[in-house]
């Protein structure tokens, strides 16, 4: 951009659109093109009636060609909806699209000041004006193509990341699956099963699990953890290192998807956890169901929002209500079959001691997220719960909203109803409180409705605690440099329109890393990221805009200002430690251009030059 | 193929077309965008919603491996999985696309002005229109069941006043055929009409509004400019009802279903309303209020605590002070009814399926719920595949969705049809 | 001042809200004086104080600034930047004597087509009460301008504005957030500096001043111009010289290139 088009004369042409009567009705446009054939510079003006139709496109066509024009001037409407089409049609005439510029005298004229026609003319003269004196200074630019290379990197082995890793695969891309624990599968190991199936929800997940190890295009790292990555969207260089050996393995990879999914929630004496026996959380329970270790129980009650919902974490964890009323169907309907076979293989327990509640790998788990010391542990023995034969389990639920969204979980809300499933409110300043009265188990509450203080004596409390962001959340963060949100779960690039892919071209995030939700949920999410993984392997290349930063590396003194405002992470420093730009990341805001302290970065196709000389133009005649 | 051009729609044809497949988007209406484009703000940003969505449109418009079918219509398919022979209807708008440039000066001259469908009629259009400012494409379209020139060849100023030549009152509608690939369905919903249900006095009092109309109406761009109207005097409205689950979360209405949406964009409302007049004090009346993505929670806490915005977990049902037209909120405190009155009511009427979209399941051979809802048949693990090999849905026509999930599923199903087209190559 | 004053405004539109409001603006009809000459960029924090400055020496009378509302910006944090750098704006304009007023900065979306014209209409009959810019007539304010231009292209103003929001938003390495009233002082005084030393420089350019004259024009104390100078004289900025052997008097050394 700063070298000098080796002396070659400035040709510019200029087109002036009546766009029907709707400049041409308030603009006096044959004048403005007059006006333009005027200024220094320009070989050629005309006016069309309409400079986007055939005929206009042509004209344009024809005088580059005849009047050697090496810079194009349209005066018309916006250019958000036409500037790709006269681009097109300029460089059909051999012409670098970048060489043209484009003047709004439609809605930023004509439409505007409909009833000042003189000022509206001497209006769309000064913007042509302003016009010419940029175009002069525009240099023709290449976009930059960068290749890519043609795989994917998976972080996470759970569900959400194995059907990441299987779509890939089944594009044919290859596909490096890295996951920490000793086996696949994530969170869903621990259920018991899903909602909406009766299934084991091992079982359900383990034809993907099959097919994932099976598959040609994957590559699964286990009990691994990625170490390192440096570069950019198509051009990634990661290494992944096992956790019990130092060798790493490095590879490169074209787009990465985080899929580290989150863990459950827990604290000390949050409703007597850890400190009464029979306090459970929902995922333990799903645990006890699983491996058949369930004690004899009359009253469950189930507390929801525990932690959630501005009690210690801000936010809704979205699936806790829906698992809860699965899992108070399971109890009405099958409890008694499920104590009858774990009473058969010997596995029934009296009661759920304080600890340990979960296999160990739940717990090494959180042992490694805090190292608080554990509650007391409770002496006493629970009396034998006695339920005469018929006799059946009274399940409550002590709720604030009932999240049951959508078609399937309020039908299973519904259907939890019907099974005369309680459902109790209590608002946040009045929670439940579940005591310990003598040796029994009790839920002290307020009644809404009634308004009054009630109690209640409980053999089991579940609490329904959220998700909540995995440790290394923000160890992975940092080493992705993208961001995580206030609740600690990694952000999207935009939470409409963007809710797989990062601001950081190349990375995507799905599943509950992304936010709490469900399995179905964290599958379309994961579908998702790899259809936008995909895209850029699919391509083979990444095409970056011409519109971007340039380091003039003479200047650069290595502040590193320009990194900090990039919000992009378009800005890396060399090995001299000066700033450079990342082609394929930079998308052209101009932050760092402004910011530079030393005046160092210019904006390819909005030089500081270029904008000055558009805007002073608007003042003089003269440039 | 891509039937559909709202959000989940725009979004499967930009990831299929960015990967190099060529797409065809087919969409009845004369501009995509879909239900997003009629929206104020969205939740829980109050992004402005035609603001992110026409990039979108103007990128997906312009891509060159998307065919874009405006006003057209799919008529039949047949064939299978990588091969489907789809046949499209492409009705005349009785203006030649390539000749309209959008100037709209036709539009001021028609003498024709009908109820604007696209502002819930709150607002009229003529009888050739655009039916918004941002719609792709920008070109006019001439509605034949009114038009004086097609209905009693009376009239015909448009084609006077078109410089372009654009108008075509002999223009007959198209058919062609084209053969694809995969099929995406991605219809989206319409809105349930609450007047059936007399206890919300909806279509009986006019200050009974449905929440669609109100975001037509708070829109800048609107019928109203921005300024939320009672409908008996114009003025505008200090005290506001919002009543959630009308028609939706009730058997006896058949819809049992929760429409996962309303909650969270009536709260919004509530907060746009506040933020449009200071002294504007807006009660929600909710069964549960279902506040359950990111960020919404905190969304409605911010609503009740600095946006003042009262929520009371009752039905509601509507009555109506015969002296100044203000409708009368009647809910539950303890278990007695007590009766409120507010300058506006607004209802968060259920979302359905498309009313043809039985129809078009029957066409594409899919299946659909009782309600209408696109099924897969393994829900959990396969979401947006159907019963049918090489079709796959999106959307809030295979079950309540907000935007970023129909965004997630549009592309979620872009790489399950990927899948389809890099297998048969190899 | 004249009744038939017609302002010249410069009017800067990031593309993806306020130029696209702009747009709308024009596409739903709605009118607004014919005084503002819109130049559209890729994103508001594209525009340095410095060319603003530029612009007001050059004989604008007004400059607008257009970006996204904050919290929208299409390159999520563009805006955060352009309210910090704008304010820069203000306080150098204010330094050069001019009226603050002569700048705006405003969110419009790409939906607020009516507001657009209203905030136009609005600014312009805020510049047609100021008057035309004193530039036209008073050279000296052009100097004035032309000082805080280079101060606000110097590396510490520049360096303290670009970080200025990351500082207020992030901790820093020992997990502190700065106290904002101090970091405004901090900027303050920069600016204050910086813009005086530039001015210094700019008015010694073409002859050779003394301290006594420095300090009447730039209307600062003697003993601040002079502590500016031993400044300026240790960066080798500035050379002194004793035209008529008693008041020692300084001029700018200009370094080659520019």
């Amino acid at each position: 951009m700063e070298n000098d088009k080796s002396n070659e004369e400035l040709r510019v042409g200029v087109f002036v659109c009546h766009c029907g009567t709707n400049i041409g009705g308030f603009v006096d446009v044959p004048s403005v093109a007059e006006y333009a054939k005027t200024l220094p510079g320009v070989v050629f003006a005309m006016d069309n009636l309409y400079t986007c139709a055939e005929d206009g496109l042509a004209a344009i066509k024809n005088a580059i060609k005849e009047h050697k024009l090496n810079r194009v001037v349209v005066a018309s409407c916006t250019p958000r909806t036409h500037a790709p089409l006269f681009q097109a049609t300029v460089e059909e005439a051999g012409l670098n699209k970048y060489l043209f510029t484009f003047v709004n005298i439609r809605e930023h004229c004509s439409w505007v000041h409909m009833k000042e026609k003189e000022k509206a003319t001497e209006k769309a003269r000064d913007l042509v004006r302003m016009g010419v004196a940029r175009v002069k200074l525009l240099s023709p630019q290449e976009e930059p193509r960068i290749p890519v290379e043609k795989s994917a990197l998976v972080i996470g082995g759970g569900v959400a990341g194995m059907t990441a890793a299987h779509s890939l695969a089944k594009m044919g891309f290859p596909v490096h699956l890295v996951e920490k624990e000793k086996e696949l599968g994530g969170f869903v190991r621990n259920l018991n099963n899903l909602y909406v199936t009766t299934k084991d929800a091992t079982e359900t997940i383990m034809p993907l699990i099959e097919k994932v190890k099976s598959h040609p295009n994957i590559k699964v790292y286990l009990n691994s953890k990625v170490s390192n990555v440096h570069g950019f969207i198509g051009n990634f260089d990661v290494k992944i290192k096992p956790n019990d050996k130092d060798e790493e393995v490095e590879h490169k990879v074209g787009s990465i998807i985080v899929a580290t999914g989150a863990i459950e929630y827990t604290k000390e004496a949050l409703y007597g956890y850890n400190v009464y026996k029979n306090v459970v959380t929902l995922t333990e329970f799903e645990i006890m169901c699983k491996n058949k270790t369930l004690p004899k129980v009359k009253n469950v009650a189930f507390i929801q929002c525990a932690g959630s919902r501005g009690q210690d974490v801000s936010y809704c964890s979205r699936i806790c209500c829906n698992v809860a009323i699965k899992n108070a169907i399971n109890i009405v309907d099958n409890y008694d079959n499920l104590l009858g076979i774990a009473e058969q293989t010997g596995k029934a327990v009296e009661e759920v001691p304080v600890e340990p509640k979960a296999p160990t790998e739940v717990l090494e788990r959180r042992r490694r997220r805090s190292s608080r010391g554990r509650g007391r542990e409770d002496e006493e023995v629970a009396e034998e719960v006695k339920r005469g034969p018929g006799e059946r389990i009274e399940v409550t639920i002590f709720n604030r909203d009932i999240m049951s969204y959508g078609i399937a979980h309020e039908l299973y809300f519904n259907k939890a109803r019907e099974k005369r499933v309680r459902f109790v409110r209590y608002k946040p300043d009045r929670r439940p409180e579940v005591i310990m009265d003598g040796d029994k188990l009790m839920i002290k509450y307020f009644h809404e409705t009634l308004a009054v203080e009630r109690e209640m004596p409980v053999d089991l409390v579940i609490l329904s605690t959220p998700l909540i962001a995995q440790p290394d959340a923000e160890d992975i963060s940092r080493l992705l440099k993208v961001p995580c949100g206030q609740d600690g779960f990694f952000l999207e690039a935009h939470v409409k329109l963007r809710p797989v892919d990062f601001a950081t071209d190349g990375v995507f995030v799905c599943g509950t890393a992304r936010g709490p939700a469900d399995i179905t949920e964290s599958i379309e999410q994961a579908e998702a990221a790899a259809s936008r993984a995909a895209t850029p392997l699919a391509a083979g290349y990444v095409q970056a805009e011409a519109i971007m930063a340039h380091v003039d590396q003479e200047i650069c003194s290595g502040c590193g200002t320009c990194i900090d405002v990039c919000p992009y992470g378009a800005i890396t420093k060399n090995e001299e430690g000066l700033a450079e730009v990342v082609a394929a990341a930079c998308k052209g805001c101009g932050c760092c251009g402004a910011s530079c302290p030393e005046n160092a970065i210019s904006m390819t196709n909005y030089t500081d030059e270029q904008l000055m000389a558009e805007a002073l133009a608007a003042l003089k005649e003269a440039i | 193929m891509v039937i559909g051009g709202g959000i989940a729609g725009i979004q499967a044809s930009l990831d299929l077309a960015d990967k190099g497949i060529p797409v065809h988007l087919v969409e009845k209406s004369p501009s995509i965008g879909g239900r997003m484009a009629q929206l104020d703000k969205t939740f829980p940003t109050n992004d402005c919603s035609i603001c992110i969505l026409a990039p979108k449109m103007a990128d997906c418009f312009g891509h060159p491996n998307i065919n874009v079918m405006t006003y057209s219509e799919v008529k039949e398919v047949s064939g299978k999985a990588g091969d489907f022979t789809v046949k499209i209807l492409k009705k005349s708008r009785f203006v030649d696309e390539t000749k309209c440039t959008g100037c709209c000066e036709c539009i001021e001259k028609c003498p024709t002005k009908v109820p604007n469908e696209w502002e819930q009629n709150l607002g009229v259009r003529r009888a050739i229109y655009i039916p918004f400012m941002q719609a792709v494409p920008r070109v006019v379209t001439i509605d034949r069941d009114v038009c004086r020139k097609l209905t009693e060849d009376k009239c015909g100023v448009c084609a006077k006043v078109c410089k372009r030549e654009a108008i075509d009152y002999e223009m007959k509608d198209q058919e062609g055929e084209i053969n694809v690939s995969a099929i995406v369905v991605a219809t989206g919903y319409d809105l349930w009409d609450p007047s059936v249900a007399p206890e919300y006095g909806y279509g009986k009092y006019p200050n009974v509004f449905t929440a669609m109309e109100y975001e037509r109406m708070i829109n800048a761009a609107g019928p109203t400019g921005g300024h939320i109207k009672r409908r008996s005097d114009g003025e505008h409205p200090k005290k506001m009802a919002f009543i959630q689950c009308v028609g939706s979360r009730n058997p006896q209405m058949g819809h049992p279903y929760c429409c996962a949406v309303c909650c969270m964009f009536s709260v919004k409302e509530s907060m746009l309303a506040r933020e449009h007049y200071d002294d504007i004090e807006s009660t929600i009346f909710y069964k549960d209020l279902r506040t359950c993505s990111k960020n919404f929670y905190e969304y409605t806490e911010r609503a009740r605590n600095d946006y003042g915005v009262r929520t009371i977990n009752s039905d509601g049902t509507v009555k109506e002070n015969p002296e100044n037209k203000n409708p009368i909120v009647v809910y539950d405190v303890g278990g007695r009814p007590v009766e409120e009155e507010f300058d506006i009511v607004v209802l968060a009427s259920t979302l359905i399926p498309r009313k043809d979209a039985a129809d078009m399941a029957k066409m594409l051979g899919i299946k659909a719920d009782e309600w209408g809802f696109y099924t897969s048949p393994d829900r959990v693990m396969n979401p947006g595949e159907t019963n049918v090999s090489g079709i796959f849905v999106a959307g809030y026509c295979a079950g309540p969705a907000d935007i970023p999930e129909s965004v997630a599923q549009g592309s979620g199903v872009a790489a399950k049809a990927f899948e389809v087209l890099a297998g048969s190559e190899r | 001042m004249a009744e038939d004053f017609e302002p010249k405004i410069v009017g800067f539109l990031c593309n993806w809200c306020s130029y696209a409001g702009a747009d709308l603006c024009g596409v739903s009809r709605y009118q607004y004086p014919t005084n503002i000459r819109v130049v559209r960029v890729m994103c508001s924090t594209r525009i340095s104080p410095h060319m603003v400055l530029r612009i007001l020496r050059e004989g604008a009378d007004g400059v607008i600034l257009g970006g996204c509302h904050i919290g929208d910006c299409h390159y999520i944090s563009g805006n955060y930047y352009t309210e910090r750098r704008f304010e820069m704006m203000e306080k150098m304009i204010e330094l050069a004597g001019l009226e603050p007023e002569r700048i705006r900065l405003e969110w419009v979306s790409a939906s607020e087509g009516e507001r657009f014209s209203k905030v136009v209409s609005d600014f312009v009959s805020q510049i047609k009460k100021l008057g035309p810019s004193p530039v036209r007539n008073k050279p000296e304010v052009a100097k004035k301008l032309e000082g805080a231009e280079n101060a606000s292209k110097s590396f510490r103003m520049k360096a303290l504005v670009s970080k200025e929001y990351n500082l207020l938003t992030k901790e820093n390495v020992y997990e502190e957030m700065l106290d904002p009233e101090r970091l405004r002082n901090l900027i303050e005084q920069a600016a204050n500096d910086e813009y005086e030393r530039s001015l210094i420089l700019t008015l010694t350019q073409d002859k050779s001043l003394s301290v006594k004259d420095l300090s009447k024009i730039i209307d600062v104390p003697t003993d601040r111009v002079l502590e500016h100078i031993v400044a300026l004289r240790q960066k080798n900025l500035i050379a002194m010289e004793h035209p008529d052997g008693f008041t020692p008097t300084y001029h700018a050394i200009i370094i080659g290139g520019e």
